[in-house]
């Protein structure tokens, strides 16, 4: 990416530029952090790094580090896909909104102000974390060459007008394909209402994505430029993740979004890194044998390497019509849905929130009375914080007092 | 037509004598109370969980309990001692309160269909031989799986996401079959060795430009046309391919991998179509290919093979040593001279010696094929517009015919008749476009309109008749797709109204090639066999397995064994009690077997040992359930009894601490989990749960046969904290008691267990209840009654698999009511 780059031009529908708002940015991984490398040895303020996360020494005094809180589920894989919203997809239908990740409460909050209410980025096949409201899951792109053209390439006049007959076009099917549905449902009993519920409201999801979308076409999205991190032909999966990280920023600069996610999935080779030679899973699966150990932690090192490079440029960023940095603007929530790999446990999951203008706590003990917090009052208070008037999220039993200014 | 079950259960209740009934309540005071009371709950149940009555809340308890007590599983026979007599009553007492409690529901809920079975779907709907070549589905969101099943409601819901996907699909694929315009001129292209060249490099320079064959080296790397990487237009092309295979037997198998009574294999691509061609030795044959193929399909060319990946990390960089060695043996003198010009090339690296890899890059001759020339020519077309986009619209369509014109393709699609009413939308559409695209173009708006519909996205919807409903489930049961012509109507005049029908029907599926997703996909999902390598056996340690990626020939051995046993209507039950499975090379070294031939075929294996055949000695079992390091006696146990047993153990409670598995202690498996038997809080669940799995301790990760836990002190890395422990070598010991009492020292003993009434009833019941989750996309809970007769209709025909499922596909709850 060019270092000289003039001040970006934020995007809006309105006209004016509006005053600075809240962003989010989640990251995850879907097999937990070894506890002995990511927990400080010290609860408060002055604590020592763990070696995990050494890159983030620099901000060492502007990180919370979260011991002992969870989401109450039993110990085994599959609970990433709860990571944001504390509840399994088999059990979402005892909740009013599903089992809505509070990522997608955030976007519905801002969706309508940007050009894309929320992304979803990762390589291979990402992970499954982000659900709407109806219970589905959000969909991620997983090829940083995607998630460019989505971002930030500008169809050409003779292009733009093909994407506005198609969206015209589909429009038109859509139309008509509810009117033909609303045939059908005369006649569903109970059974089939579940299913046509969520057709209906596709469709009319769709149909507003289109709306968006018409209004948007028009207006040219900010130029990017990642050339850089491709120089060769067979990027290395630190280029994958330093132009994912780099567009993810920009996008927050430019205000094409204000919700984002990077995962790190299990299906990512990371044979590329240092002594890593055998997948990601094996090496949390490494019956304490200190060789696969360290291939863990230099995965798990990577990650935090990632997240920290990220939150440095967003650091040195001047909030667009804002106070402070971008990031003193901007949640950083790190975390997983499982406690540690190695021992399926998904007990004391390890989260660390960063930015957002709080009053950083240090390694906090979330733990009361000797059980666990649960992590969805952690996400009450950063919802609060992304201007949300909520009180309870999910499996909340409170929120978390986390300060900002 | 049935009588409804509370009518039924009406009057079984009459006939029922009073003294029974308080008989086996006393009977569950006597014998069950002491452990499951209010205060103590032994395995987190308690009689009065049952209340007097089965409900929605506690009808699995009820099964639960009718289950243990049947296989005489409770009371444990150290705590009390029921009598047959006294056991029978207490079975037939929870068996008629289960059937009281039942009423047959409608079976299946309506679901999205998964990505196969919509491209199979659009595909038959348009009448096409596949949807496209040029990846026409490649943005579909990916599905995922519910217990291993991708047929599972649960997971197939709907999104705009799905539905934003779904019309970009259906475009793809309309785009290349609906053509206006004139019909394109065909050209023919003729290349020769030197226009093939690596398709991975951009720009990458041959070394010779006038050459007068390509030879492959890497097979990880694809060959491409250098003036023809994709298909200009859409249409029939008549492809010649000459190639022949060079070198087959040169090096030595051990060092490659490549097994000598092998073809080398030609793998042609174009786009998501595949053809394998076995090469003949040095002598070039042509390939003859006539395809349709879509604008934009990429044509690319790889040799086939799982081999030459032995060497180091198994990049083939360092595969090239082989070349050195051989030369070495074979040809001194070149060995020498080559290795002296490269040596004096390569300073940089002063210390190499010969048996490095980079010396020898340019003296490869391992198996491999080679390629003349290819001569493609096209697009043709018989005639114009071409045939397929005549038989969906005919010669000329008009927008009056829309209504017509579209009617068969939704009736195909839909599953069912089409009225006028709900094609109006469709019709508007092409009108609305007619004007302005053209009409094939509007034409394609309207059938997009067709495939969008609920009534094609949704499989089992209400909008189907019975007959219509039995029809496409079936179709999607053996298939994957919506009914073959003419079904519906089969189906429609009755004529697979009985059980023998549908068998008949079933047979002449299977015997004809149409039943591929039964024979397939559903021990594909039953089996878990996408889990296989979740935990992949180590690397480091089990390099065999890795580097020829054995875990695929294991995902095949399974389903040859699948296949073997429906094509040849075999029980059911010998899929646990077979002497033999499917086996080839790599799989006999893994299980140490003698005299099965040098090559990747798999073929039938007769094991005299009692220790494999049948699904529980096969690597796609135990390894899938396997740690990278160690195994899991609890894992393999839950496995055999989720999925081959229907019993559905507690999960462990959500606090408790599990302790890290430790390889560099010497502490057998059996000892680690000993706090399963003295914490009495773990003993309660873990004494029914851990026999199932102690069976298998003789298999190590990958499945391989042992006798000791020699392995635990010799792991082959680098490791500091390993000590070499001589003196360390455990025996395995793999016997058990369950807690009726029964017990076995191995896994033949194990085996023979299985089969006993109770556990072969058992499995048999599991089996049904797989195959009914599989078509109706919800698991049979509260269907104990129907799955009895189904389980009865199966031991009548001797468990023949063929009629086992046919019992299920004629059951009410396959065909809902």
């Amino acid at each position: 990416m060019g270092g000289a780059m003039a001040l970006p031009s934020l995007e809006c529908l309105g006209g004016a530029a509006e005053a600075s708002k809240t962003r989010c940015l989640i990251v995850a991984n879907p097999l937990g952090m070894h506890p002995g490398y990511f927990f400080p040895k010290t609860f408060g303020k002055n604590f020592d790094l763990p070696l995990s996360l050494r890159s983030l020494n620099w901000l060492k005094d502007r990180l919370s580090i979260f011991s002992h809180t969870d989401h109450k589920m039993v110990n085994g894989h599959g609970r990433e896909v709860a990571f944001l919203n504390g509840i399994l997809p088999k059990d979402a239908g005892s909740f009013p909104e599903k089992n809505v990740s509070f990522d997608q409460l955030m976007a519905r909050q801002s969706g309508s102000e940007v050009r894309f209410p929320s992304i979803n980025a990762a390589l291979r096949d990402g992970i499954q974390m982000s659900w709407t409201a109806n219970g589905v899951k959000d969909a991620v792109i997983t090829d940083p060459q995607r998630l460019f053209n989505h971002l930030f390439s500008n169809p050409s006049a003779r292009e733009k007008t093909k994407q506005l007959d198609l969206i015209d076009r589909n429009d038109s099917v859509l139309d008509k394909v509810a009117d033909q549905f609303a045939l059908l449902e005369k006649s569903a009993s109970r059974f089939d209402h579940e299913r046509l519920d969520q057709y209906q409201t596709s469709v009319r999801e769709f149909e507003k994505v289109l709306e968006n979308r018409r209004q948007w076409i028009g207006k040219d999205k900010p130029t990017f430029d990642i050339s850089g991190h491709y120089a060769n032909l067979e990027p290395t999966l630190l280029q994958d993740y330093n132009a994912i990280f780099d567009m993810v920023t920009y996008a927050f600069e430019t205000d094409l979004t204000r919700v984002a996610t990077v995962a790190f999935p299990r299906t990512v080779d990371y044979t590329a890194i240092g002594p890593v030679t055998r997948s990601y899973h094996s090496c949390t699966h490494n019956g304490k044998v200190a060789t696969i150990t360290a291939e863990l932690v230099a995965i798990e090192t990577f990650q935090i390497e990632q997240l920290s490079r990220c939150l440095q440029k967003m650091d040195s960023i001047q909030e667009p019509n804002g106070e402070g940095s971008m990031l003193d603007n901007t949640i950083v929530l790190f975390g997983s849905g499982m406690g540690y790999g190695g021992t399926h446990s998904c007990r004391n999951l390890p989260i660390m929130v960063a930015g957002g203008g709080f009053k950083h706590l240090g390694h906090v003990d979330a733990a009361k009375g000797g059980k666990n917090m649960p992590l969805c009052n952690l996400f009450v208070t950063l919802l609060q914080r992304f201007g949300l008037e909520v009180d309870s999220f999910n499996t909340s039993t409170g929120n978390f007092d986390l300060r900002y200014s | 037509m049935k009588f409804p079950f509370s009518l039924i259960c009406l009057l079984l209740g009459v006939t029922l004598p009073v003294t029974q009934v308080s008989g086996s309540v006393t009977l569950l005071e006597t014998h069950c109370f002491k452990c499951h009371n209010d205060e103590k709950s032994k395995g987190k149940f308690k009689i009065a969980d049952l209340g007097s009555e089965p409900t929605d809340d506690n009808f699995e308890r009820w099964l639960d309990c009718l289950d243990l007590v049947r296989v005489e599983d409770m009371p444990p026979e150290d705590e009390s001692k029921l009598t047959s007599t006294d056991r029978k009553q207490l079975v037939t007492y929870l068996e008629q309160k289960i059937k009281s409690f039942e009423t047959v529901r409608v079976t299946s809920r309506p679901r999205r269909m998964n990505n196969l079975e919509f491209a199979n779907s659009v595909r038959d709907a348009l009448l096409l031989e596949d949807v496209g070549t040029h990846f026409p589905l490649a943005n579909l969101v990916g599905d995922s799986r519910h217990h291993g099943f991708d047929t599972h409601g649960e997971t197939l819901g709907m999104s705009r996401f799905h539905l934003e996907s779904y019309v970009e699909a259906i475009r793809n694929i309309l785009d290349a079959t609906l053509k206006r315009g004139k019909k394109p001129e065909a050209k023919r292209y003729r290349i020769s060795a030197a226009g093939i060249e690596k398709g991975n490099v951009a720009g990458a320079k041959s070394r010779h430009a006038s050459v007068k064959y390509r030879d492959f080296s890497d097979p990880r790397d694809p060959y491409v046309l250098k003036k023809l990487r994709r298909i200009p237009k859409t249409g029939r092309y008549r492809i010649t391919i000459k190639a022949t295979g060079v070198d087959r037997t040169l090096y030595d198998t051990k060092d490659t991998g490549f097994h000598h009574a092998d073809p080398i294999q030609l793998k042609i691509q174009m786009g998501d179509r595949e053809h394998l061609v076995d090469l003949p030795d040095e002598e070039a044959m042509d390939i003859k290919l006539d395809e349709w193929l879509t604008a934009g399909t990429e044509l690319k060319f790889w040799h086939e093979t799982d081999a030459f990946r032995m060497l180091h990390n198994g990049s083939f960089k360092h595969q090239r040593a082989i070349a050195g060695a051989y030369l070495k043996k074979a040809d001194p003198a070149a060995f020498q001279r080559i290795f002296d010009q490269q040596k004096s090339l390569q300073k940089r690296f002063p210390t190499r010696t010969a048996d490095h890899s980079v010396f020898w890059r340019n003296v490869w001759h391992g198996a491999r094929p080679r390629l003349f020339s290819v001569d493609i020519e096209g697009p043709l077309f018989e005639s114009w517009p071409p045939k397929r986009q005549v038989a969906l619209l005919g010669e000329n369509p008009t927008v009056e015919q829309a209504l017509e014109i579209l009617k068969p393709i939704a009736e195909r699609a839909w599953r069912r008749a089409a009225t006028d009413d709900e094609l109006m939308p469709m019709v508007a559409l092409v009108e609305e476009h007619v004007e302005r695209v053209g009409i094939v173009d509007a034409y394609k708006e309207g059938i997009l309109g067709v495939l969008l519909s609920p009534a094609f996205l949704i499989l089992d919807g209400e909008d189907l008749s019975a007959s219509d409903r039995f029809a496409s489930k079936l179709s999607f049961f053996l298939e994957a797709t919506i009914p073959p012509a003419g079904l519906r109507e089969q189906v429609a005049k009755g004529k697979m109204a009985s059980f023998e029908s549908v068998r008949q029907e079933l047979r002449r599926r299977i015997d004809t090639g149409k039943a591929e997703a039964l024979i397939e996909e559903f021990p594909y999902s039953w089996l878990k066999l996408a889990d296989i390598n979740f935990m992949a056996p180590d690397p480091d340690r089990y390099p065999f397995y890795d580097r020829k990626q054995v875990g695929e020939d294991m995902v095949n051995e399974a389903l040859a064994f699948f296949r073997h046993i429906v094509e040849n209507n075999r029980p059911v039950t010998e899929l646990i009690s077979a002497n033999y499975s499917f086996v080839n090379a790599d799989l006999a070294r893994i299980y140490r077997l003698e005299g099965v031939p040098e090559d990747s075929k798999l073929r039938q294996y007769t094991f005299t040992d009692g220790r494999r055949g049948g699904l529980l000695g096969m690597g796609a079992f135990l390894t899938s359930t396997a740690d990278t390091q160690t195994t899991s006696p609890i894992h393999r146990a839950v496995y055999v009894m989720e999925n081959l047993m229907g019993i559905h153990p507690s999960p462990p409670p959500p606090d408790i601490e599990i302790t890290e598995p430790d390889v560099r202690n010497a502490k057998t498996i059996r000892e680690v989990l000993a706090a399963h038997t003295k914490d009495t809080s773990c003993a309660a669940c873990h004494a029914s749960i851990d026999p199932w799995g102690f069976a298998f301790e003789n298999f190590a990760p990958t499945g391989a046969w042992r006798d000791d836990y020699r392995e635990f002190g010799n792991i082959t890395m680098p490791d500091k904290q390993m000590r070499p422990m001589l003196g360390s070598v455990k025996p395995v010991d793999a016997s058990a008691r369950f807690r009726n009492g029964t017990s076995y020292s191995d896994i033949k003993e194990f085996k023979q267990l299985m089969m006993s009434d109770a556990n072969r009833d058992r499995f048999v019941r599991c089996f049904i209840s797989k195959l009914l989750t599989y078509a109706n996309g919800e698991e049979p809970i509260a269907n104990f009654a129907e799955i009895d007769q189904i389980l009865a209709k199966s031991a009548e025909n001797e468990y023949r698999i063929v009629d086992t499922i046919a019992a299920v596909a004629d059951s009410p709850l396959f065909r809902g009511e």
